[in-house]
């Protein structure tokens, strides 16, 4: 494996957030964050690809997004947010509330889900009536997506209420050059993830899904200028690498914050070599080129379409642009349970491409059914020699 | 939402189904004469179709009565035939499954006409999705709206509500509500060629404070009877009826009668249940494939239900007064859901409810959905109430047997409830 590819996938696999330097004021100064020194940024996790990380990176924070983890118990989430919400915010409040992160100095959440959006409002409940519960201060940033103008008004009221809480949270506004050059930094890491990403078409095929998806997960909590430097290593020594090999199928569906159904699925054959999910492809579809609230608020509005938050009629045409754009031969929706909105888009997904689809609904997290996957590989006529 | 008939039916709920079933006929003859039909969400802003005298069936009320005829397995099942999920928000979906009815004829009161829009906000996952699918149907627009979440919200909603509703909302999310609801009013006088006057929606917003205030009154006297004088499921067909009919002078006259009727039974002593022992919260959707099970226990226990939330948001969740009429409409939808599902604003209310009632325990109907029940169980509990979270579904009868649920209830009434009150 090559030396980026490997430091990148290592620090996927690392705790986010658990593993940041910590700044030696930090305990002092309680509401206001530590001055900035470059080995000592503040964390913000954050919740859900809505959330504009050019702002925290340009309030000199480090933008960490947080996975949940479907190895451990979520008990004590579930407990909170009942038992039929998304698991993946279950895991994530239980890991919250136990520390797993480390220490936030901050919490962001958007409402890219209904999922992400009840785990908010868990979060601002526990701190009025159990304000012994340690949680950081907590910000909500509302990006709506239907594609009209009423909205985009909305949405940059948003993004400037986020900027002046921001401000107030480190007791130093947000300077228009700070900005500038997040957005900047922010536009050059998704132009190499999309470089990234057309390393997995046809022809190409250098890395498995399961390595892409780790490479987005480090991009999502690195330090923009580290994640920059490491892809454009990765570039270079992708180049030269040997194809992957693998029924190459489009993986839609719920979105993955952990490697281990991609790892089932290359496990039996298949190679995923593109996705319509925001810890993916999606991540790196649209930029923000100028450097205003207004850009912002645009692109935060108009990315995706991811599947809670985009119609029926987005997704397909998407779906049938990704599959053929990726040489994908096979399109497969894997449905985690609790996940409500992907089944609804799967028949108009169907009939939007001329490649075998399946679906497998119902999953547990970070679980794909063996007899599921197995019809699943049948339906999509995976070649009998690479299936198990 | 009919509830089974009975001599002693409340005669405000008598006459509300009576005239929603002849409302349905006409509606019916409307439709095959070519007039334009709206479905729209229960919570979304059907004002505007009635000002424009647009005819508008409310999808919750559809899946109501599919489901008190026990059809919505097999509503389900039309769209599990077409690839759909039938295990996602079926209260949303089983309209859905009417369109796909091989023989509407055949349906519970004649069926569900097609019709030519469907209305409703962008809320949880499964719910938009939903609409996404009426909106490929040949002949239908999906008109979405927006739903946007706060940050931060004041507790006490309900005493800012009907004047104060901007700062109870905030004025981003009232300013894109105001904006949405000016693209529907285009929309709809471009596709259907029927004007919007100003004059006639702000009599129709009068009306609807006027309705809302009769539900207020009726409200105050029923928490504050003893003992309770109407049954549960009298009072939703008679408040909830006239709420989809909101804005005529009909519902605004029902709220009056469902009030009279109150105040005769509060001033006759008249109760529900004679020897009532306690006095319960119905917290959820209404059962409404068994609507006999808020009897079984007042017959068994003395054990009376004398609130649920459909009387309770008419009172407190829908009274907006201001200049600017469109505004206030838009602050009435706002952040409606919120009032009822998202804490503090839920939470807060429910216990103001409880209290406001002298409730003695709490029926919580907790449900395979994504709006949880932590905080509102938890804040009746802080505040002394007992709460029995009740895990059932409320269309899908597939998921709440009645003996499961009597004994669940039963056992709970017998152990928490009943002990601590003085008969
Ligand atoms: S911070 Fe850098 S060195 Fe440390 S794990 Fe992440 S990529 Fe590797």
């Amino acid at each position: 494996m090559s030396a980026a590819l490997a430091a990148l996938l290592d620090h996927a696999a690392a705790p986010p957030g658990g593993a940041a330097p910590r700044h030696p004021a930090a305990e002092d100064a309680p509401g206001v964050l530590p001055a900035r020194t470059d080995a000592a940024a503040p964390v913000a996790g954050y919740v859900g690809a809505d959330v504009p990380v050019e702002l925290l990176t340009a309030a000199w924070m480090l933008p960490v997004r947080l996975a949940g983890s479907p190895a451990e118990d979520a008990e004590l989430g579930r407990g909170y947010l009942g038992g039929g919400l998304d698991p993946v915010a279950c895991s994530v409040l239980t890991r919250l509330l136990d520390g797993a992160y480390g220490r936030l100095d901050a919490l962001v959440v958007s409402r890219d889900c209904e999922a992400s959006l009840r785990l908010f409002y868990v979060l601002r409940e526990l701190r009025r009536v159990e304000p012994e519960v340690p949680i950081p201060p907590l910000q909500l940033v509302d990006v709506l997506h239907l594609p009209h103008r009423t909205t985009t008004r909305y949405v940059l009221a948003k993004v400037r209420e986020f900027r002046a809480w921001l401000g107030e949270l480190t007791g130093d506004p947000i300077s228009d050059d700070a900005f500038a050059a997040a957005v900047a930094a922010h536009d050059r890491v998704r132009g190499l993830l999309r470089r990234v990403g057309d390393l997995r078409g046809p022809g190409q095929r250098r890395l498995t899904g399961t390595e892409a998806l780790g490479v987005v997960r480090a991009a999502n909590s690195l330090p923009v200028d580290r994640a920059e430097n490491l892809l454009r290593d990765l570039l270079a020594e992708l180049r030269t690498r040997e194809p992957r090999t693998g029924h190459p199928i489009h993986l839609t569906g719920s979105s993955h914050d952990s490697p281990e159904v991609y790892e089932a699925l290359e496990g039996a054959g298949l190679l995923v070599v593109g996705e319509d999910h925001d810890r993916g492809d999606l991540l790196s579809a649209h930029d923000v080129g100028a450097p205003t609230e207004l850009a912002v608020a645009e692109r935060y509005q108009f990315a995706g379409p991811a599947a809670p938050r985009a119609s029926i009629r987005d997704r397909a045409a998407h779906t049938r642009a990704a599959v053929r754009d990726r040489g994908a031969e096979g399109l497969l929706s894997y449905v985690r349970r609790y996940d409500d909105a992907p089944p609804w888009d799967f028949p108009a997904q169907r009939a939007a491409v001329d490649v075998p689809s399946a679906i497998v609904e119902r999953q547990p997290y970070g679980e794909i059914d063996p007899r599921e996957l197995d019809r699943a590989l049948a339906e999509l006529r995976a070649p009998a020699e690479v299936t198990r | 939402m009919s509830a089974p008939a009975r001599k002693d039916r409340l005669p405000s709920a008598a006459a509300a189904t009576a005239h929603q079933r002849e409302w349905f006929a006409e509606l019916h003859r409307e439709v095959a004469a070519g007039s334009p039909l709206a479905l729209v969400n229960a919570d979304a802003p059907q004002e505007v179709f009635r000002a424009m005298g647009i005819p508008y069936v409310v999808n919750q009320w559809w899946a109501s009565i599919v489901a008190a005829k026990r059809r919505t397995p097999e509503h389900l099942a039309r769209l599990r035939d077409r690839g759909y999920p039938d295990y996602t928000e079926q209260y949303s979906s089983t309209s859905l499954g009417s369109a796909f009815d091989p023989d509407p004829g055949s349906a519970p009161w004649g069926g569900l006409p097609m019709p030519s829009i469907v209305l409703a906000e962008t809320t949880g996952d499964a719910s938009r999705k939903i609409f996404d699918v009426w909106g490929e149907q040949p002949g239908v627009t999906f008109y979405p709206l927006e739903s946007a979440a706060a940050d931060s919200v004041p507790e006490r909603w309900w005493e800012l509500m009907p004047h104060r509703w901007e700062e109870a909302i905030g004025r981003d999310r009232i300013d894109l509500m105001t904006g949405e609801l000016e693209g529907l009013i285009r929309f709809l006088e471009t596709t259907t060629g029927r004007r919007f006057s100003q004059q006639r929606f702000t009599e129709v917003m009068a009306l609807v404070n006027e309705q809302e205030e009769w539900n207020r009154r009726s409200r105050d006297l029923i928490a504050t009877a003893r003992p309770c004088p109407i049954a549960v499921t009298d009072g939703i067909p008679a408040v909830m009826i006239p709420q989809w009919h909101r804005g005529t002078t009909w519902a605004r006259d029902a709220a009056k009668r469902l009030h009279d009727d109150v105040a005769e039974r509060v001033g006759a002593g008249a109760a529900v249940c004679e020897g009532e022992r306690a006095r319960l919260m119905w917290i959820g959707r209404g059962l409404w494939f068994d609507l006999d099970f808020y009897r079984r226990f007042q017959e068994r226990y003395g054990a009376v239900f004398v609130w649920s939330m459909y009387l309770a948001i008419a009172a407190d969740g829908y009274v907006r007064y201001g200049d600017d009429p469109l505004r206030a409409l838009a602050a009435r939808f706002a952040a409606f859901s919120d009032q009822l599902y998202t804490p503090p604003w839920s939470a807060e209310w429910y216990v103001k409810e409880a209290l406001a009632h002298g409730v003695h325990g709490v029926v919580h109907l907790v449900s395979d959905d994504a709006r949880g029940s932590w905080a509102t169980t938890r804040a009746l509990r802080a505040a002394g109430v007992a709460v029995l979270e009740l895990h059932a579904d409320n269309v899908d009868a597939r998921r709440s047997d009645p003996a499961f649920l009597d004994t669940a209830v039963g056992s709970w009434l017998e152990t928490d409830v009943l002990p601590g009150t003085t008969s």
